[in-house]
């Protein structure tokens, strides 16, 4: 099933340089910022990062930054015009000389689901309408988690969140599905979308190491469990981000040239409760009563999307 | 009035404590004002929440500068410069540590003016809750029962309030009412020593001059230099690598979401202490399970 390429087969090839600082704010176990960790390390140093407004603000709090390039922190729908404004300013540079090819930089957008998804999601299309030259990350923690993780149209169907607890009129929490953000930007045929997981760095380094190279948007949408608002312990970060995917609710595939290829198809799917009863969002799934009917819900939802692969 | 402020960190249920706090003083007759200080740190970073009580109307507003009673709950703030919970502490203040040492060694060490109450919150949540960082009711129970004011059932009602708010379910809230109980019992009133109200006088207005705007720009010379700030005193609990067994597959290397494990010379892991927040994910994921997990108790003795 694995048709990427492959530049690294074992985690000991991987970059031991460490691209992002140790010392941010940000929560233990944070699933993003592992997903952005591996990730820079692929891009290096040479790269200007536009920072929607997020719980990554929390990476460089003045007068400290964990990076070892450039930072502009935007609005929650402004990382994406900030991409542009800056590429072509270097463009403009370059073209006159003013800079080498040396002082180039690669433009990164750092934003979360509730940018992504929600606020930034117009200003995101524009720019994959004009192939803006960039590499776009979206650490998905399904909510808008530094404001105390409300509703995002990335939450999924039954979870519980501030805005959309359990209660007895809608017992269900999260009653909309979650946006599927991978076929929207897909429709605007960008250079590259990719979904990774701080679970597979192999998996998703080699995905950085192909964008990289690549010209024109290229996007990436990490899954970023999160133990502040998902509701579990932080050492268990990997083993939900492995649950994501051997549950078949977090598909990691590309999007190249055309085609979609899953690079890392679990062989035998996992129920999705062994996912679902391991956070407290869902734990209203399974007490005081078990709701058959919404867990039977989003494993028919799940089981539809692998259908046509399986 | 007597304003309490508590310290702890965050996951700890500090902000919980102060809530229960309030409503246990409400339930005992008093007004109660309770609130956390919210700021850009979260889950491990220090955390402050304050309690105002008293039997009038209580119209001071904002954070406590200066605290009648000092609740810490996690004794390693003591070092840490950012936290500084000892700020505004004087001779009337009343100091409580969640600590498993003696009263006069924490005294020697963090030279406080006053003796502390000191008692094992961590292992009691340990024995009541099997877990040693959900304190909110303990610490709680410490406040009340130190104010002397407040009388076991009132705080049993609002342990029951505000952890059922919280969405925890009922045999948890028994179990951390049972927690309350022994805190209560095993604590004595202390000397109520309430401090001379001050007159609150209206302030001068200050006018600044005007400044060039770079003065104030922000300009962050050095790249990735956060890691100045330390956070290994995050930890609740610490990992240690088992060399003797570690075969070097560097899984805790790439699963490690701060970068802070490194690879030494030979190829071997290494955990950076001065910034590990203590998720403790490398443990987790160990595949010979050769990280072991050691309670952190601070860095003196």
């Amino acid at each position: 099933m694995t048709t990427l390429e492959t530049h690294y087969k074992k985690i000991k090839d991987l970059h031991h340089e460490e691209a992002v600082a140790p010392g941010t704010g940000l929560c233990a176990g944070c699933g993003g910022l592992e997903g952005l960790r591996l990730g820079l390390k692929e891009l290096g140093n040479d790269v200007l990062i536009c920072n929607a407004a997020g719980c990554f603000t929390l990476l460089s709090v003045y007068p400290f930054t964990p990076l070892k390039g450039s930072w502009l922190y935007t609005t929650m729908g402004g990382p994406v015009p900030a991409a542009q404004g800056v590429r072509d300013a270097l463009d403009i540079q370059l073209s006159r000389k003013t800079l080498t090819e040396d002082d180039n930089l690669s433009i990164v957008v750092v934003a979360g689901d509730g940018s992504s998804n929600d606020i930034g999601l117009g200003a995101t299309s524009a720019a994959l309408h004009r192939k803006l030259d960039f590499i776009y990350f979206c650490y998905d923690n399904e909510a808008y988690g530094n404001t105390g993780f409300q509703l995002s149209a990335s939450s999924p169907y039954g979870s519980s969140t501030q805005t959309t607890p359990s209660v007895k009129f809608h017992p269900v929490g999260a009653e909309l599905n979650k946006k599927n953000l991978f076929d929207i930007w897909r429709a605007q045929e960008p250079t590259y979308i990719a979904t990774v997981s701080p679970r597979e760095p192999i998996d998703l380094s080699n995905k950085f190491a192909k964008a990289k190279n690549l010209v024109g948007p290229r996007m990436f949408i990490c899954m970023s469990p999160c133990p502040t608002g998902w509701g579990f312990n932080p050492k268990d970060t990997q083993l939900i981000a492995k649950l994501a995917v051997d549950t078949g609710i977090f598909p990691i595939k590309e999007y190249f040239e055309g085609k979609v290829i899953h690079t890392k198809q679990p062989r035998r799917r996992l129920p999705v409760e062994k996912f679902l009863e391991t956070q407290k969002r869902f734990s209203h799934l399974f007490e005081p009563e078990r709701k058959s009917d919404v867990i039977e819900q989003i494993q028919k939802t799940v089981d539809k999307y692998w259908e046509p692969y399986e | 009035m007597f304003r309490v402020r508590l310290h702890g960190r965050g996951g700890q249920g500090i902000k919980t404590a102060s809530q229960i706090l309030g409503s246990a003083a409400f339930f005992s007759g008093f007004q109660a004002q309770d609130f956390p200080l919210y700021g850009a740190e979260r889950r491990g970073a220090p955390i402050v929440a304050f309690t105002r009580i008293n039997r009038q109307n209580i119209l001071e507003r904002g954070p406590i500068l200066v605290p009648d009673i000092l609740l810490i709950g996690d004794e390693s703030l003591l070092e840490d410069i950012q936290a500084a919970p000892l700020c505004g502490a004087d001779n009337f203040t009343a100091i409580f540590i969640n600590s498993s040492r003696l009263p006069e060694k924490l005294q020697e060490n963090y030279s406080l003016s006053t003796l502390p109450h000191v008692l094992d919150i961590t292992s009691l949540c340990v024995k009541f809750l099997d877990n040693g960082s959900s304190t909110s009711a303990a610490i709680a129970a410490v406040g009340a029962r130190l104010l002397g004011q407040i009388e076991f059932p009132a705080l049993k009602e609002a342990v029951e309030l505000e952890l059922n708010a919280q969405g925890i379910n009922s045999d948890l809230r028994k179990k951390n009412i049972d927690l309350a109980e022994e805190v209560f019992q095993l604590l004595t009133p202390m000397e109520v020593k309430e401090r001379p109200e001050k007159n609150i006088t209206s302030s001068k207005l200050i006018s600044s001059e005007q400044k060039p705007v770079v003065l104030a720009a922000p300009i962050i010379l050095e790249p990735g230099n956060m890691a100045l700030r330390k956070t290994g005193n995050w930890r609740l609990d610490r990992p240690e690598i088992d060399y003797e067994h570690c075969n070097n597959c560097l899984i805790c290397y790439a699963r490690c979401p701060d970068g802070v494990i490194g690879i030494k010379t030979d190829g071997s892991p290494e955990i950076d202490y001065d910034h590990c927040k203590g998720c403790l994910i490398c443990a987790q994921e160990c595949p010979g399970h050769f990280i072991k997990t050691v309670k952190e108790s601070g860095s003196w003795e």
